[in-house]
Formats: C-alpha cells, sequence, structure tokens
C-alpha cells in the first residue's frame, strides 16, 4: 500500500513541473506579450502557469510578470512581485 | 515593401551606366507605348516636371507601395517596382539634354536599382495589370492571422486589443467626436504593423509580405470613411 502511495506520488511530483513547464513555443508566446506591451524583459527563461491564459513569466534579466487574460478580453501584463 | 525599396533605389551609385545600357533597350521596348510617342512629342519643358514626380515618389518610403497598386499592378513586389521603371522610361531620354540640371539627375538613379532585375517582365507587366492587381482582402488577411501558427494566442490576444484600440481611435477621428488628426494615427498604425511584421517574419512571411504589400491599402480603408464604416 504505501509503495503504491509512494508510486503515485512520485508520478505527481513528477508531472507537475512538467505541467507547469516549459514548452519553447509558450515562453516565445509570453516573450511577444511582454514586449507587444513595451516592458523591459529581453527573453521569457521560464514560467508558471497559473490557470487557463493566466502565467507568471521569469525573464532574462529577472523581471517577472503576471500575464493575463482578464474578464475583457484584455491581455493584461503586470510587474509581479 | 515601401521602406526597403526607396533606401535600394536611392543609393543607386551606378547612374551612369546604366541608363545608358537601359536606353538601346527601352527604346526597343517603346514602339508599342503610346505613353513613348507622348513623352517625344511633348517639349522639353513638359517633360521636366514628369521626373521630378518620378524622383519624389521614389524617395519617399511609403509612396511607392501605393502607387503602383492604385495603378493596379502586380501584387508580388519585384513587379511592383517595374511599375515605376516603365513610367520612367519615356522620361530617361528628355532628361538626358538636361542632365546638366540639377533636378533630373536624381530622376534616373531610383532606375537602375529598380530595372536591374527584370527589363523583359517590364514589358510584360503593362499588358496584364488588372488581372494581377491584388485587391485588398482584409477579412482573408485577418484570417490568416487568426490561423497563422507562427504567432502565439496570447500574442494574437494582444495583437487584437491593440488593433481594436486603433479602430476605435479611428471610429473617433471619423464621428469627429475628438479631435484627432491623420497623422496623429499614421505613427501607431504604422507602429502597429511593424509589430505585427516583425511577428510574423520569421514564421509565416508569405503572411508578413502580404499584409506589408497591403500597408498602404488598408491605411486607405481606415482613412476614408465610407470604406472604414463598411469595414467595422
Amino acid at each position: 500500500m504505501t509503495r503504491i502511495v509512494r508510486a503515485v506520488t512520485l508520478a505527481v511530483l513528477a508531472i507537475t513541473p512538467a505541467f507547469a513547464a516549459d514548452d519553447p513555443a509558450q515562453r516565445k508566446d509570453l516573450t511577444a506579450v511582454i514586449a507587444l506591451h513595451g516592458l523591459p524583459c529581453g527573453e521569457v527563461v521560464s514560467y508558471e502557469a497559473k490557470g487557463d491564459r493566466e502565467f507568471v513569466a521569469t525573464c532574462k534579466d529577472g523581471n517577472r510578470y503576471h500575464v493575463f487574460v482578464d474578464k475583457n478580453g484584455r491581455v493584461m501584463v503586470e510587474k509581479a512581485r | 515593401m515601401g521602406a526597403p525599396a526607396a533606401p535600394g533605389a536611392s543609393p543607386g551609385t551606378t547612374t551612369a551606366p546604366t541608363p545608358a545600357s537601359r536606353e538601346p533597350k527601352a527604346e526597343s521596348a517603346k514602339p508599342p507605348a503610346a505613353s513613348t510617342a507622348e513623352a517625344a512629342s511633348k517639349p522639353e519643358a513638359a517633360s521636366k516636371p514628369e521626373p521630378a514626380k518620378v524622383a519624389t515618389n521614389a524617395a519617399s518610403s511609403p509612396r511607392p507601395a501605393t502607387q503602383p497598386k492604385v495603378e493596379a499592378r502586380p501584387a508580388t513586389q519585384p513587379k511592383v517596382e517595374t511599375k515605376p521603371a516603365t513610367q520612367s522610361k519615356p522620361e530617361a531620354k528628355p532628361a538626358a539634354p538636361a542632365v546638366a540640371d540639377a533636378k533630373p539627375a536624381p530622376a534616373p538613379e531610383p532606375k537602375p536599382a529598380v530595372d536591374a532585375k527584370p527589363v523583359a517582365e517590364a514589358k510584360a507587366a503593362p499588358q496584364a495589370p488588372a488581372k494581377t492587381a491584388a485587391p485588398l482582402d482584409i477579412k482573408s488577411l485577418e484570417q490568416r492571422l487568426k490561423e497563422t501558427p507562427a504567432i502565439g494566442i496570447m500574442t494574437k490576444l494582444s495583437l487584437k486589443n491593440q488593433v481594436d484600440d486603433l479602430l476605435e481611435k479611428f471610429r473617433e477621428y471619423h464621428r469627429g467626436a475628438r479631435k484627432v488628426a491623420l497623422d496623429e494615427l499614421r505613427r501607431p498604425y504604422e507602429l502597429l504593423l511593424m509589430k505585427v511584421l516583425s511577428l510574423l517574419q520569421d514564421g509565416d512571411p508569405a503572411l508578413a509580405q502580404a499584409i506589408n504589400a497591403s500597408r498602404d491599402a488598408i491605411w486607405q480603408v481606415l482613412t476614408d470613411r465610407e470604406k472604414f464604416l463598411q469595414l467595422t
């Protein structure tokens, strides 16, 4: 039983980062969005998916941005802390 | 398209050799053209303003794109560029005697660079202008933009937001609600187009080219009240 639980836990842990992960196309997309908003970034090196069309992107220059689509359908980019 | 054409045209350093080599070709190509006869029959004074006109058209970046389009030239870039060549060919002869003058000199400059590729195409171009006249299909461009894999979904949404914002400014302009000058709108329009083009140029160069070729046509739609209302 404990073996099964452990295996499942490991599997979930293994899957989670992949889910949060590093799709180069998504990174490129976020990079473009941030650039379109005229914010400094350079390039998105990693991101975290917070939900459907909601991300926290980490830039090469250390900036972090909360990128999301608001209820009006506008893409918003806010500096994340 | 417009922007690259001007730099390509202006640095025509080999002005002297090319027009000389072109003249025989132009002469051979001319007999069927009625404009040649007109140009020849016109006095020098009449032909002088024409080279100046061509020179300004070729020099200003946005214009060359418009002019050929208006004249229903082929959509592809090289063909578009051949049109000014055919236009200015008749003028090259009258310009020759007046080479000493300061004004006609710049007129031949754009020609060499433009002409370099298709002398033979220049002949064929006048025959099939209406057929290839790329009619502006904004809906099609919009659809292609929506479907292109070159831009991510968030970027597309963001672009759409910016397009909508700009359209709203045009709406205000046409409504006369706010005092917006067209010049003020041209800049953001060009900027937005640059953004789109830079996003597309690597992933979907064909679409980028199509949009770039339609740049002035789209602007005309946006600035024309009737067309704009039809569009929106």
